[in-house]
């Protein structure tokens, strides 16, 4: 039990380690804002190009698809590792491309960036969908006959009202982000893993994973209670007729 | 759209492609392994009581299968010479290298020889022999570049792996501007080759062979470290090390140690230098 406790909970090695494992958190948390707001655009893109009405749509409803199920199929630790290991070859493309360095920030943050733009901007779109689906199919119709076309449609009537129905769902994509986060270490950008992993290799330690797993669990459990709290909210509505029946 | 039915069936023609897939995969993997017994069954006959040795195989040219099955390599072969001067047969258990020191001082295997460097962290818990190889490490670049050595890897991007000593070196005197540690050595020879970092810090001969099999990177200076690599028992079992250490010293002297050196390294071994880190180790 006392090498228990020596291999996973040493206070000295987490003390000792503390600043170097929470600036490398702040890496985590930097990656994750960065890629969460691109993904979240490009989610509601490619939930838009899924729902584009009419025969001239096909192609682009087509690609949509194929694109949200290969990315939703595909591990991302290995799309993670044919961005950083391919992309930077690709000499066709301008060096600003192949080897980004914006604002900055390394490749490596941006070719992972860029890997969890492409995931999970396909879990996202599919959020999306369900919360445009959601939406009483009456409102588009009724929408169409005041003379608003698609577009406006979705623009005023259906995305706005989709979008109060996506919280719950994409607070969940929202924290399984912030922890794939992680990932980005196996193409040697320095987050939290990466450092803690390099502290186990010199003391053969664990605890300093441990201390990293703690600051996740900071920011992912309020999370989690949220996402509880909020589909409750929502059964809430959804069930408030009933309520006056039964009284 | 698809109708069910027609979902279901293409759902089934998935799962029995998936089937067929893992049964094929289970078959090849059974028939792979039980040749690997077969190989190292053999490679235990012969004279002598079995030495057995723990390695993380493959790392070449340290340790790597051979084309004829079994293990080989600078480790494998020396051990065999030593284990010629002291009458033992070695025989190689692939291991992993996380564990190896715990298992050794379990008594799973009765040695450790896996270029495995003697550190005051691993001989708390195994003793090691003489040192029998000086680590050296490598400074690779792209063909053509302006970094010329160490000292020129100031304010670059530099390269290397995980918990290795060329990390080590990189964070204590190349004054880089920013230093990637890559969970595998090939990744960061890749991330050289593509230009996202200017320099990687390696193993020696693990850069040399990189060098000849991906072409286009070069060796620019080779830095000696105060590294050294042991062979490890178990704490307290001092007649084994013992035997080890006289084995390695007559394989030295008769030359077999030169010529395993030669064939795996392609160079002269560094003699001298070797001896005197034996003496100094042989002092403490």
């Amino acid at each position: 039990m006392k090498v228990f406790f020596e291999q996973y909970f040493d206070f000295h090695i987490m003390g000792e380690h503390f600043g170097e494992v929470f600036e490398a958190f702040l890496q985590n948390l930097l990656i994750f804002f960065v890629a969460a707001i691109i993904a979240l655009i490009w989610g509601l893109v490619l939930a838009l190009f899924r729902q584009a009405p009419g025969k001239k749509f096909i192609p682009i409803r087509v690609l949509t698809i194929a694109y949200i199920d290969v990315l939703r199929a595909v591990p991302l630790l290995i799309i993670i590792l044919m961005i950083s290991g391919g992309v930077p070859f690709l000499d066709f493309l301008p060096k600003d491309i192949r080897i980004p360095h914006w604002l900055g920030k390394p490749d490596p943050f941006w070719y992972g960036v860029a890997a969890l733009v492409f995931v999970y901007g396909a879990y996202m779109a599919e959020v999306y969908r369900a919360g445009i689906e959601a939406v009483p199919s009456g409102q588009m119709e009724a929408a169409r006959s005041l003379g608003m076309s698609h577009l406006q449609a979705m623009r005023h009537i259906i995305v706005p009202q989709a979008v109060t129905k996506v919280p719950a769902p994409m607070l969940n994509e929202l924290i399984s982000l912030l922890k794939d986060t992680t990932l980005v270490s196996v193409i040697a950008f320095g987050e939290s893993v990466l450092v803690s992993r390099e502290i186990l290799a010199e003391q053969l330690n664990s605890s300093a994973l441990v201390l990293t797993a703690a600051f996740f669990l900071v920011i992912c459990l309020p999370g989690a209670r949220l996402v509880d709290y909020l589909i409750k909210r929502n059964q809430g509505k959804m069930s408030r007729g009933a309520h006056i029946e039964v009284a | 759209m698809f109708s069910k039915t027609r979902l279901v069936a293409l759902m089934a023609v998935l799962l029995v492609g998936l089937v067929a897939v893992v049964v094929a995969g289970c078959g090849g993997g059974g028939s792979s392994s039980s040749s690997e017994t077969t190989a190292t069954e053999e490679s235990a006959e012969g004279g002598g009581e079995t030495l057995t040795v723990g390695s993380d195989i493959p790392y070449p040219p340290f340790e790597q299968k051979a084309s004829g099955g079994g293990y080989t390599g600078f480790d494998v072969e020396l051990m065999e010479a030593i284990g010629k001067e002291i009458g033992r047969e070695p025989e190689f258990i692939d291991s992993s290298f996380e564990t190896i020191f715990r298992d050794v001082a379990q008594g799973k295997f009765e040695a450790v020889m896996s270029a495995a460097t003697i550190t005051e962290e691993r001989e708390k818990v195994v003793a090691f022999s003489l040192p029998y190889y000086l680590s050296e490490q490598a400074i690779l670049v792209k063909e053509g570049s302006d970094i010329k050595g160490l000292a020129d890897l100031k304010g670059r991007v530099v390269a290397a792996q995980q918990g290795t000593t060329g990390l080590e070196l990189g964070k204590e005197k190349a004054e880089a501007s920013e230093l990637r540690p890559y969970p595998e050595g090939p990744d960061a020879d890749n991330a050289l080759k593509a230009g996202t970092v200017e320099a990687v810090i390696i193993d020696a001969p693990v850069a040399k062979q990189q060098a000849e099999e991906l072409g286009g990177i070069e060796i620019v200076e080779k830095v000696p470290t105060d590294e050294t690599y042991g062979i490890a028992v178990e704490k307290g079992n001092t007649e084994l090390i013992e035997q080890i250490n006289e084995g390695l010293k007559k394989a030295i002297a008769d030359g077999s140690y030169t010529k395993v050196y030669e064939k795996w390294f392609k160079e002269a071994p560094p003699l001298e230098a070797l001896e005197k880190a034996i003496e100094e180790a042989e002092s403490k």
